[in-house]
């Protein structure tokens, strides 16, 4: 592992430079978070009575991204990101992920701001892409598993004249970044997306992005009966955010739709999550650069068939970020952010499986995020 | 008297401090190019309004626009228009960008002092910045290797050279990248075989500025747009620019503000 994190680094630094690009760009951010969870687990074995008690403390580097940006022409950048992540899981306690590896051209289509990305790239599905971790956890698109962060493929990202807003197509494997063995879903539909967002006055911003995407290779087996694993998915988001002074306030809504084989359509389901994320920015109120930060989400998977899976939680955020040591353009190096976070699934709507393990947990969250940016040449 | 009372006065006092605090402070951010522009121009102002402070820093356009989206700068000063992408980006950040057009310029095309070539065409410009043409004497000059400087890519003034003068294609890998017009001007003035392109309100007397296509840029072809890398520097502010804000942009783009702009080398708006 250390030799293969090695030999990246270096290739980080050369590749680049071997191909001659015209300009070469080094940026990474680091998050080390101390992490506090009190959860609630089984008081005794008879397996009916809970009680609350302390069943995480541990310091962690949570993640770590490196990354190199390379601008070959004014018309083609490519840019590469690895993700490295500390685990005590992994023999050697680091992870190593290729996050980001892509090339943009911005050429190859004749649309004026349009770009052509081919390579491991963003998923432009919901807040995903564009979320910067303003809050210590996951974009919920991401923390309830409705689409990967980063994936394979090929997509055209453009923008609309005028600043009314964005768009995105794309075609992914539909794999994500991170699955590997057992855990693929032997895939091979590809998936697809379409994204916009449309910003008609500044500080609104409307979008939606829908997505299909498949799972368990064919419908049919080889002795032509069905597949009673093969599914396909079509996933839906709505997004609002509206900024103006120092609020800035997010709504996203998300719907997921997983079809079976028609012989195995009593697997059929959908499931659906509501999302809401304030942003109150101090700076202009008191001088510092203090950020409130809340969020309110609701995911109901509870017409989940599976009765073991089914569950409805309802979590709640509360956060507070303080930016320091900004650079010219008023971007942090230095982020401390304090989160506290309350999981709590409804007992009556949720499956066996909470029992098993998904039982209502208070989270504090501690985290330093340092970053750091340079143009080598 | 009721706590609650003192608490909301207390709280109206800091608003209304805060806000008289902030009305006073201007922070300018941004292009290297309209730097001295906005520099000399707040001295001017500030002088006339010794109750308001304007600081002003570099960086380059995008710096500025990045600035102005983040909220730390009241004012981008850039050497360009800003792109769509930058536009969306601010405007979903409840940011309204709204341009004001501050002075003319004309990117001139620079060589040292004891080059003979007086006259380049665009696309001898583009065949040198892309490496084709690398002597002076495939262009009529001495034998002498040519050393492209070039400015950074965050720079707004490469940006418009770039969409003017290159069309879009790469600079030669061998150019040297600068992160100023006062840099790009020392170099040339220090190179026997360099060239370099910087705004009017930097040329010296170590530089020697050639025409474009057979055009001098000079106050007349700047403003009546035959000079080829004629542009239009700008000041973005959120929204319309209001109170001390807009009386000191008011200011720039009176005649008053206006001969500043033309002593500091840059051509008038009108």
């Amino acid at each position: 592992m250390k030799k293969l994190l090695l030999a990246t680094l270096v290739g980080l630094f050369l590749l680049p430079a071997l191909l001659g690009a015209l300009e070469l760009k080094i940026s990474g951010e680091m998050w080390n978070r101390w992490t506090l969870e009190q959860g609630k687990v089984f008081a005794d074995t008879s397996l009916t009575a809970y009680k609350k008690e302390i069943t995480k403390n541990f310091f962690s580097l949570e993640r770590g991204y490196v990354g190199m940006e390379a601008k070959f022409s004014q018309s083609m950048k490519g840019r590469f990101t690895v993700d490295i992540f500390s685990s005590d899981i992994l023999k050697d306690g680091a992870g190593l992920k290729l996050k980001y590896a892509y090339l943009d051209f911005s050429n190859l289509i004749p649309i004026p701001d349009l770009t052509t990305t081919v390579g491991l790239q963003k998923v432009y599905f919901g807040s995903i892409y564009d979320w910067s971790y303003n809050l210590i956890g996951k974009a919920p698109t991401d923390e309830y598993k409705y689409a990967n962060s980063a994936d394979y493929g090929i997509s055209l990202n453009g923008y609309l004249p005028g600043g009314w807003g964005e768009y995105q197509l794309g075609m992914y494997n539909g794999e994500g970044y991170k699955n590997y063995g057992s855990n693929l879903k032997d895939n091979i539909d590809p998936a697809f997306l379409a994204n916009l967002r449309i910003v008609p006055t500044a500080g609104l911003t409307i979008g939606g992005s829908v997505m299909t995407n498949g799972s368990e290779r064919k419908l049919k087996l080889a002795d032509a009966t069905e597949n009673s694993s093969y599914n396909t998915q079509l996933l839906a988001d709505g997004i609002l955010r509206a900024a103006f002074g120092p609020l800035d306030i997010w709504a996203e809504y998300l719907y997921k739709d997983i079809s079976y084989a028609p012989n195995f359509s009593a697997k059929d389901y959908s499931a659906t999550c509501f999302s809401v994320f304030p942003t109150l920015k101090l700076k202009s109120l008191i001088g510092a650069d203090i950020d409130l930060q809340g969020r309110y989400d609701r995911s109901d998977e509870t017409r989940m068939p599976d009765s073991k899976k089914k569950n409805l939680l309802n979590a709640w955020t509360g956060g507070l970020n303080f930016n320091f040591m900004a650079d010219d353009s008023g971007s942090p190096a230095l982020q401390a952010q304090l989160n506290y976070v309350r999981k709590d699934y409804d007992e009556d709507a949720s499956g066996t499986d909470y029992a098993n393990g998904k039982k209502d947990t208070d989270t504090v969250m501690l985290q330093l995020k340092w970053r750091f940016a340079s143009t080598i040449y | 008297m009721n706590k609650k009372y003192i608490i909301v006065a207390l709280i109206l006092l800091l608003a209304i401090s805060f806000a008289v605090a902030k009305s006073r402070k201007i922070t300018c951010s941004g292009s290297t190019t309209v730097l001295p522009i906005a520099q000399a121009t707040a001295e001017a102002y500030m002088d006339k309004h010794p109750d308001v402070n304007i600081s002003i820093r570099g960086g380059g356009s995008g710096v500025g626009i990045a600035a102005l989206q983040n909220g730390s700068a009241d004012i981008a000063n850039s050497s360009r228009v800003m792109k769509a992408k930058e536009i969306s980006q601010a405007k979903s950040k409840g940011i309204n960008p709204t341009p004001y057009a501050v002075a003319l310029d004309g990117i001139a095309i620079v060589v040292h002092k004891s080059n003979s070539v007086a006259n380049l065409s665009i696309a001898q410009i583009r065949d040198i910045y892309n490496g084709k043409i690398k002597n002076w004497s495939e262009v009529g000059g001495p034998k002498l290797p040519i050393v492209v400087i070039s400015r950074d890519v965050a720079s707004g003034t490469f940006e418009v050279f770039n969409e003017k003068a290159l069309g879009g294609s790469k600079v030669v890998s061998s150019a040297q990248l600068l992160a100023s017009n006062n840099a790009v001007a020392s170099t040339v003035g220090s190179t026997p075989g360099g060239i370099g392109y910087i705004g009017l309100g930097y040329l010296t007397e170590e530089i020697k500025t050639v025409k474009v296509n057979s055009i001098t840029p000079n106050t007349k072809t700047v403003q009546d747009g035959s000079y080829p890398l004629a542009r239009k520097l700008y000041m973005y502010t959120n929204g319309k620019a209001k109170g001390d804000l807009g009386s000191y942009i008011a200011f720039i783009q009176s005649d008053a503000g206006q001969k500043i702009v033309v002593e500091q080398g840059f051509i008038a708006l009108k």
